[in-house]
């Protein structure tokens, strides 16, 4: 392709952008930068919330070659005072599809309802269209911020939980230092014996991991529920807290110190282009320093577009109750159950 | 290939009964339920085989009069044919019985089917209504299969002894139904004489300024060109180009699909007179009616012939297949149900809209349970209903526990509040909200299912809870709505 056009579709590009930026709706720029799927409630409850604005800069003299669609969410439900903003974040990648002339709109409709994947996006010459391609970009960077991201204090504190660090500093030497999250700073440890009670049926432990987005979304909702359904079953469940750059086996040494039953770690999963926010709930019966990872459990892609979280949590608790039935979690669970 | 963990599986009975206007059948098949889900995942319980054990033979539909069937006569049928096929009544656990065609118009339909789902299994659902017939029956001969494999518009037409009922598919969506009072038993004949001819058939006579009678020879022209006409009828339906004089022959609502048909498919007694599938020993029904000549026109008829015809899989069975096969739902594995209050039976579904909002949603709820009291319990007797929430938005804990404090509040226009609280979602939430009204209210008995696609206005029956702790729910739709 000959420089001069790169450079001219470059500059369209990022003029349309920006004048999206400022015509956006009620001029409102919308927080989240992650997209939601929604494949476990019945099809046709919602509409594509995919914003389909196409900005029309100039006539239409580029062939309608260069259309963006805006990734941002669009607010189109009204948002209650007591709602968490976060409420209306659904959307598909469903909706407008990028083939041309498709030749069964209404079949290639029903597949693409049927995942979340970037299939039916059509493609210009061999390479993804333009609109694709940024939102391909996209969705990238968003689950970068969530990984480098820190989850907000004052959720923390809202949910009633103390914070503690691993033995790592900074994302960086989380990232290159999986053993350092592992493990947690001497601190903690003073901290937790000092504040934590000994010995509970199940302890709760939060943490960022690999995205801070997946605490900050859906650990509530998660978090209350699973509280509730444990007090339902009458299970204990000792003093929760959050740790800061968990790793998924930092449960060893909390299960060291407090020796609880079970440990339930709340933890951001590595995000991926469908979802920034999924997260998990590792379990373990008993777990220990030198604990297989075949004893562990998980409950994964508990996300608003996945798994509702306040769904997980009221399931959580059935599951801890089998785990605390057979005393054993993970292959162990499976072959005691028989 | 990830091991599958824990794969809890289990085995349901179902039965199927059809009590047609010409011909009653039973049939009895094993549903394999397993959670298709890894066994550290959320259980996701699914039918993934269904094996069909036991066909009866086809028996003639036992009559006390023309107009009321012989109750004791099918139940002992019923019964028999259960002991041929080595089961108990206890042993089934969901299922359909469904009366068709004419037989559903009979003074004692209703108790019959009530008086059957008492006594042949636990679990029985009676159903009736000709659009939900021709579905069963197009779910049954696989045109609803074929429609799904292929990605085509597929008409299934069943036609039995009373009625031809049609069901379009396309993709394995429903696309719309109609019902024509065509079918063999239109005309029947006792010793070469025309003994009784059906009340549309008489009104198209008439248009024609035809006459026809009792007592008039079985080989009188004009029989041929009826069944010629009852041909193109169809053609003209399949087309949704009836004709005004076409009318006396239309059951109910006209046509209600938009696309154009690619195949058809006929099931139904007729369409054993087409094909032939059955052992004739295994028939002891014999019938002396116009049915092969109807199968012989749709044969030569030129409005159908260009259509693609498909065989079916089924043909008089068709139906009965569908009831036994085809009716019965898994709820989704998180739920909340208390296990004594099950089975309900004949439950009627509110629906409450929330679209995507949960302020207007809730503002709507006790009006709801109030307007389902006048509609579904106008006696105030204490006739239970189910409430449907449906276009919920994403629901965080707090939005679970303002919905369950709304519904029990609600309660209170019932006139027995402590009645079981059954609430159905589409969305999977039903474990959160049913612990949530159980830690708020726990007197309250709950039944709180989800991922169930039910309507306003239909029936729902409510199996017991199985050991995979899903619950088979059956939808009884008497109206269809597109
Ligand atoms: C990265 C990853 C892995 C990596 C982990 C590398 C590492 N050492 O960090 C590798 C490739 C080794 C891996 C292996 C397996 N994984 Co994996 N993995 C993931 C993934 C993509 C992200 C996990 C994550 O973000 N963890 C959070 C961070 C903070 O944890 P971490 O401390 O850095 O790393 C630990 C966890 O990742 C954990 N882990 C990873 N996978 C699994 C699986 C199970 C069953 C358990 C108990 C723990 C576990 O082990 C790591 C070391 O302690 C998830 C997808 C998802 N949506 O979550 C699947 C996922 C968790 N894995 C899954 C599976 C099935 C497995 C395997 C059993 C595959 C196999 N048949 O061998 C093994 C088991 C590994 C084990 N620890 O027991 C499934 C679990 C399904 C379920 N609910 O039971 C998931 C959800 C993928 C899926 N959708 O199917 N996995």
């Amino acid at each position: 392709m000959n420089p001069e056009l790169i450079e001219k579709v470059t500059r369209l590009v990022v003029e349309k952008l920006q004048a999206q930026e400022t015509s956006d709706v009620n001029g409102q720029k919308s927080s989240a930068a992650v997209k939601f799927w929604r494949h476990t409630s019945s099809p046709g409850t919602q509409p594509s919330r995919m914003s389909e604005e196409v900005i029309e800069a100039g006539k239409q003299d580029t062939d309608g070659l260069i259309k963006i669609k805006s990734y941002q969410n669009s607010n189109a439900f009204k948002i209650t005072p007591t709602d968490k903003a976060s409420h209306d974040k659904t959307e598909s990648y469903s909706g407008k599809t990028g083939i041309d002339n498709p030749a069964d709109p209404v079949e290639l409709e029903a597949l693409k309802s049927k995942t979340p994947a970037r299939i039916g996006v059509g493609r210009a010459g061999s390479r993804p269209k333009t609109d694709t391609w940024l939102k391909f970009r996209f969705d990238h960077a968003a689950a970068v911020d969530a990984v480098y991201g820190d989850v907000n204090d004052e959720l923390i504190n809202r949910l009633g939980l103390f914070k503690v660090n691993t033995m790592v500093n900074e994302k960086e030497v989380y990232i290159r230092r999986p053993d350092y999250g592992r493990k947690l700073s001497e601190e903690a440890k003073k901290i937790i014996l000092a504040k934590c009670q000994k010995g509970p049926a199940v302890q709760i432990i939060l943490s960022d991991g690999l995205s801070s987005s997946a605490i900050e979304e859906n650990a509530e909702d998660v978090y209350l529920s699973l509280q509730q359904s444990l007090k339902s079953l009458g299970l204990d469940m000792g003093t929760p807290f959050y740790i800061e750059k968990g790793r998924v086996a930092v449960m060893d040494e909390v299960g060291e110190l407090l020796k609880p039953k079970v440990v339930v770690l709340l933890i951001g999963e590595r995000p991926g282009l469908v979802s920034a926010e999924s997260l998990s709930a590792y379990l373990c019966y008993e777990p220990r320093k030198g604990t297989i990872e075949a004893d562990r459990m998980v409950i994964s892609n508990i996300h608003k577009g996945g798994i509702p979280p306040a769904e997980a949590g009221a399931y959580l608790g059935t599951v801890i109750q089998k785990v605390i039935k057979y005393e054993a979690s993970g292959v162990s669970l499976v072959k005691k159950e028989g | 290939m990830l091991k599958r963990y824990d794969a809890q599986k289990e085995n349901i009975i179902s039965a199927g009964i059809d009590i047609g206007t010409s011909t009653t059948k039973l049939v009895i098949s094993r549903f394999s339920l397993m959670n298709m889900a890894g066994g550290t995942h959320m259980p996701r319980i699914e039918i993934i085989e269904k094996e069909v054990l036991y066909r009866s033979p086809i028996y003639r539909t036992p009559l006390l009069t023309a107009s009321s069937i012989d109750i004791q006569a099918v139940e002992r049928l019923v019964r028999e044919e259960y002991i041929t096929a080595g089961i108990e009544p206890a042993d089934i656990k969901t299922g359909a019985v469904i009366i068709t065609g004419e037989t559903a118009t009979k003074h004692n339909a209703e108790e019959m089917v009530h008086s059957l789902s008492d006594h042949a299994g636990d679990f029985l659902v009676a159903t009736a209504g000709p659009d939900l017939e021709g579905i069963i029956a197009a779910k049954g001969s696989g045109a609803y299969e074929l429609s799904k494999r292929t990605g085509k518009t597929v008409a299934n037409i069943d036609i039995g002894g009373g009625t031809a009922n049609a069901a379009v598919y396309r993709s394995g969506r429903l696309c719309g139904t109609c019902t024509l009072h065509i079918g063999g038993r239109l005309i029947e004949f006792s010793d070469g004489k025309i003994i009784s001819i059906s009340p549309p058939v008489q009104q198209i006579l008439r248009l024609w300024g035809a006459d026809l009678e009792r007592g008039d020879s079985r080989n009188h022209p004009i029989i041929g060109k009826l069944t010629d006409y009852m041909a193109e009828v169809i053609g003209r339906m399949l087309r949704k180009d009836l004709h005004r004089e076409d009318l006396p022959l239309l059951l109910g609502h006209d046509p209600n699909w938009t696309e154009e048909i690619d195949y058809i498919m006929f099931s139904g007694g007729i369409s054993e007179c087409l094909y032939h599938f059955e052992n004739a020993e295994s028939s002891p029904a014999q019938y002396d009616d116009i049915g092969k000549m109807l199968a012989q026109s749709l044969r030569n008829c030129r409005e159908l012939a260009a259509f693609k015809w498909v065989e079916p899989d089924e043909t008089v069975r068709a139906t009965v297949l569908g009831a036994g096969t085809q009716t019965t739902e898994i709820s989704g594995a998180t739920i909340h149900a208390e296990g004594h209050e099950l089975p309900i039976r004949n439950l009627p579904v509110y629906q409450i809209r929330f679209d995507n909002n949960l302020e207007k949603g809730l503002h709507q709820i006790t009006e709801a349970v109030k307007k389902a009291v006048e509609i579904y319990d106008p006696q105030q007797e204490g006739q239970n209903f189910a409430l449907y929430l449906t276009a919920l938005p994403y629901l965080g804990f707090r939005d679970i526990q303002e919905l369950s404090s709304v519904l029990l509040k609600s309660l209170q226009a019932k006139p027995m509040p402590e009645q079981p609280l059954v609430v159905v979602l589409e969305s999977d939430h039903a474990k959160v909200l049913g612990q949530t009204i159980k830690v708020q209210e726990t007197k309250q008995s709950i039944v709180c299912i989800d991922q169930i696609k039910v309507e306003h206005g239909d029936y729902i029956d409510i199996g017991h809870l199985l050991q995979t702790n899903v619950v088979p729910v059956v939808t009884k739709t008497l109206t269809f709505h597109r």
